[in-house]
């Protein structure tokens, strides 16, 4: 039987497209999806990026509208909300 | 191990002795060499630099472990079982009949002994790679309630290793705020050991963590947690995963666990297959109606304002200064006032429609859209990554062009910056709101939103086309998105958003926009024949009027080949706001036909009904499509020669002209069988 690693991986190959709808689906809870994703970054099968559809989270450093004229406080721009992906870096053996 | 020689720190700091309760008689900052050593582990961020100093007090030594640049805390821990009975404030100091004090080491977060840094490379070392007799008699780690499962990742390896453990609980209080209560009598007969709830900065569960550490280390090392014997990293990972699952799951009490949260309730409907792109329509649709129904009034007001008393005041200044009827009045009245002013008439649209977009993004439900965005993309054997920059061209392509820095694979960046041009921005967003409105009148909204979906099915089209000739190889690797929570839009952060795009557009309006009305107002005054002066020719007659009648028969099939039409199309090709502009400079120089008021509206329905043969509908439409598919803006252009070489920008134009015109012709051929 899988473990929750498994799980996880096989739903990002799958294709599940959140991870509310990958504890859906495993039966796992959101805290134990939210915890093995973690860990497969750390473990670099799994890469996540922040995602700029507004603000990064981060920050402006890696907006790319930064040098762009954006009149966006900082401190504002940190608090919107941000989209992060996470893709399969490499394939599970 | 003996402290003394295990822990020889250099020091860096020193927490001076400043307490004068009976918590801190004594100077003494080592508990003896005989003391045992307690490490406290645990990931950033749970509580455990809290826990050491509320269990040590000032009794710290900090300084870098040997041979390393990681700095660790250690401090003398005078335990106690009983219960205080002195009056000092949060006592921690030992009243029992037997105190021992411990020699504690604060060791830097860690979220594992897995060694991704230097923090995580010490503890390790020292719990699990060092020699038995220098490692420390036991190891108390800090886990997040909160985030049980986070945590436990740390514990499920030391467990595996022959050393004793206590696990303390922390931020207790911010995991019942979330409803999770962890039972920690059960999270113990999961684990195998202690378990003990603690709240450091209100100093309780100490007494019990240190009765834990007391009767812990009285007894044997216990037998490390047996483990799959296997080569394979994530065989072994998941062995422990498996078992800190399942005592999270035990040990974690959540009222409702099994119900969904509002935010869940929400998202299944709004990110499911079907009823999320119809709802994400749905919405878009009910932007646009809503923008171009509320802005009209404000926008025929704005109009008013500029061709009533800002040209009367710039015509009374002008004959004040003797400059009536000279080429100057050409410049200021039907260049910049009505160019520059027509555009200006679109802030009131732009801002209403700015501000929908960021209360939608504010509130998290964009970010939904791109969940359906992405599994379009996907189910149409595209980088599902690609969504992002696509999703923002649809405000503006040039920052959508850098946004393609985001793909990893070369082939990905370069379809997607192939496609950015397809999406409709807010610049076209301008010529699609005025058309609809001056031909489908209260339907403008649904005609504009018709753009919008056919944008989409332009990308789609045309990248399925270019995945299946030039890229058939390229993959749509797997991904996933972390969704932020629903939230109510903040005024702050809404208006800031706002002000921040229609200062854009601003922007666009008071510069390249300028410079291009005093450049079509230029091309205008040149006299093609002899005998006419500067600036006192017919526009139809100029070189603008001539080099725009050349190229018009081009669109004759299409629909509009009116030159004053095709010329605002070559002008767009600078930005699409020009588009506008230059129809104003345009019409604002011609004289009325009869049976016309003079408005522009008017001017441009004549053009079409005229180019059309009659059937103005399916001229207009064509026209929309052409302006849709077509090169968007020369900063566009430079954005995209700069991210994919002069040879690929080229390539890429020549696919927007080619879809541009066969799109407008089968539009307007088919439309006007019906229309």
């Amino acid at each position: 039987m899988s473990g929750p690693l498994h799980l996880v991986l096989d739903e990002i190959t799958a294709g599940t497209p959140t991870l509310a709808a990958i504890a859906r689906r495993t039966g796992l809870s959101d805290d134990v999806v939210r915890a093995a994703v973690d860990h497969l970054v750390r473990a670099g099968r799994i890469t996540s990026t922040e995602l700029s559809l507004g603000c990064p989270t981060g920050g402006c450093g890696g907006c790319t509208s930064a040098g762009d004229g954006c009149t966006l406080p900082a401190a504002l721009a940190d608090r919107r909300p941000g989209l992060v992906s996470l893709s399969l870096t490499r394939r599970v053996a | 191990m003996t402290e003394s020689t295990r822990l020889r720190l250099t020091p860096t700091t020193a927490t001076p002795s400043s307490a004068k309760a009976c918590c801190d008689t004594s100077p003494q900052h080592t508990a003896g060499t005989d003391a045992p050593v307690v490490a406290l582990v645990g990931a950033p961020n749970t509580g455990k630099s809290t826990l050491f100093n509320a269990l040590t007090g000032s009794r710290v030594t900090m300084g870098n472990w040997p041979g390393t640049t990681v700095e660790v805390s250690r401090g003398v821990w005078r335990t106690t079982l009983a219960t205080p009975t002195c009056d000092c404030e949060n006592c921690i100091c030992a009243h029992d009949e037997d105190p021992l004090a411990i020699t504690l080491l604060d060791l830097p977060g860690a979220y594992s002994l897995d060694a991704h840094s230097p923090d995580e490379q010490l503890t390790r070392g020292l719990l699990q790679d060092g020699p038995v007799d220098e490692r420390p008699d036991l190891c108390v780690i800090t886990v997040d309630a909160s985030r049980l499962a986070h945590g436990l990742y740390l514990v499920s390896q030391v467990r595996a290793l022959a050393t004793r453990v206590v696990v303390a609980v922390t931020m207790s209080d911010i995991a019942a705020q979330r409803k999770v209560t962890v039972d920690t009598a059960i999270l113990s007969r999961e684990l195998g050991c202690p378990v003990v709830a603690t709240d450091p900065r209100r100093r309780t569960g100490v007494v019990a963590l240190a009765t834990a550490v007391r009767t812990t280390l009285a007894d044997p090392v216990p037998d490390p947690r047996p483990a799959p014997i296997t080569d394979d990293p994530l065989v072994l990972d998941d062995d422990r995963f498996t078992w800190l699952s399942d005592a999270a799951d035990l040990a974690t009490v959540t009222p409702g666990h099994d119900r969904l949260t509002l935010s869940d309730k929400v998202d299944r409907w709004v990110t499911a297959p079907v009823a999320g792109p119809l709802l994400f329509l749905a919405v878009m649709w009910a932007v646009f109606q809503l923008t171009t129904t509320v802005a009209a009034p404000l926008q025929d007001a704005l109009d008013g304002f500029f061709s009533g008393p800002v040209s009367h005041a710039v015509t009374s200044l002008l004959a004040l200064v003797h400059l009536q009827g000279t080429w100057v009045e050409g410049l200021l009245l039907n260049g910049l006032v009505a160019g520059v002013g027509m555009l200006l008439t679109f802030v009131p649209l732009m801002g209403l429609m700015f501000l929908l977009l960021a209360l939608l993004e504010d509130s998290g439900y964009l970010a939904r859209a791109a969940v359906v965005t992405d599994r379009l993309m996907r189910t149409m054997g595209l980088p599902g990554r690609a969504f992002l920059p696509l999703v923002v061209g649809f405000g503006c392509n040039v920052p959508a062009i850098s946004a393609t820095r985001i793909l990893p694979d070369a082939r990905q960046r370069l379809l997607t910056v192939l496609l950015v041009p397809f999406t409709s921005c807010s610049a076209r967003l301008t010529v699609f709101v005025m058309l609809g409105t001056v031909f489908f009148g209260k339907n403008a909204g649904t005609a504009v939103f018709g753009m919008y979906v056919t944008s989409v099915a332009l990308v789609v089209l045309i990248g399925l086309l270019l995945r299946r000739t030039l890229w058939r190889t390229m993959g749509a690797e797997p991904l996933i998105i972390d969704l932020p929570a629903y939230h109510v839009p903040t005024l702050r952060l809404t208006g800031a958003v706002v002000w921040q795009r229609l200062r854009g557009f601003l922007k666009t309006a008071s510069g390249i926009i300028v410079a291009t009305v005093c450049a079509v107002w230029l091309l205008q005054s040149i006299p093609t024949t002899g005998g006419q002066a500067f600036g006192q020719v017919p526009v139809e007659d100029s070189v603008y009027g001539v080099a725009a009648r050349t190229i018009s028969p081009v669109f004759a099939p299409a629909g509009f080949d009116q030159w004053q039409t095709a010329s605002a199309l070559i002008v767009g090709f600078v930005a699409k706001e020009a588009v506008i502009s230059s129809w104003a400079q345009t019409y604002a120089t011609e004289q009325p036909q009869p049976g016309q008021t003079g408005l522009l509206g008017d001017h441009i329905r004549a053009a079409f009904e005229q180019s059309s043969g009659g059937h103005p509908l399916p001229a207009v439409l064509a026209f929309m499509v052409f302006l849709l598919a077509y090169t968007p803006c020369v900063a566009t252009l430079a954005a995209q020669r700069r991210e994919v070489g002069h040879r690929w920008t080229t390539f890429g134009v020549g696919i927007q002209l080619a879809t541009a015109w066969l799109l407008a012709v089968a539009v307007f051929q088919i439309g006007r069988l019906f229309w």
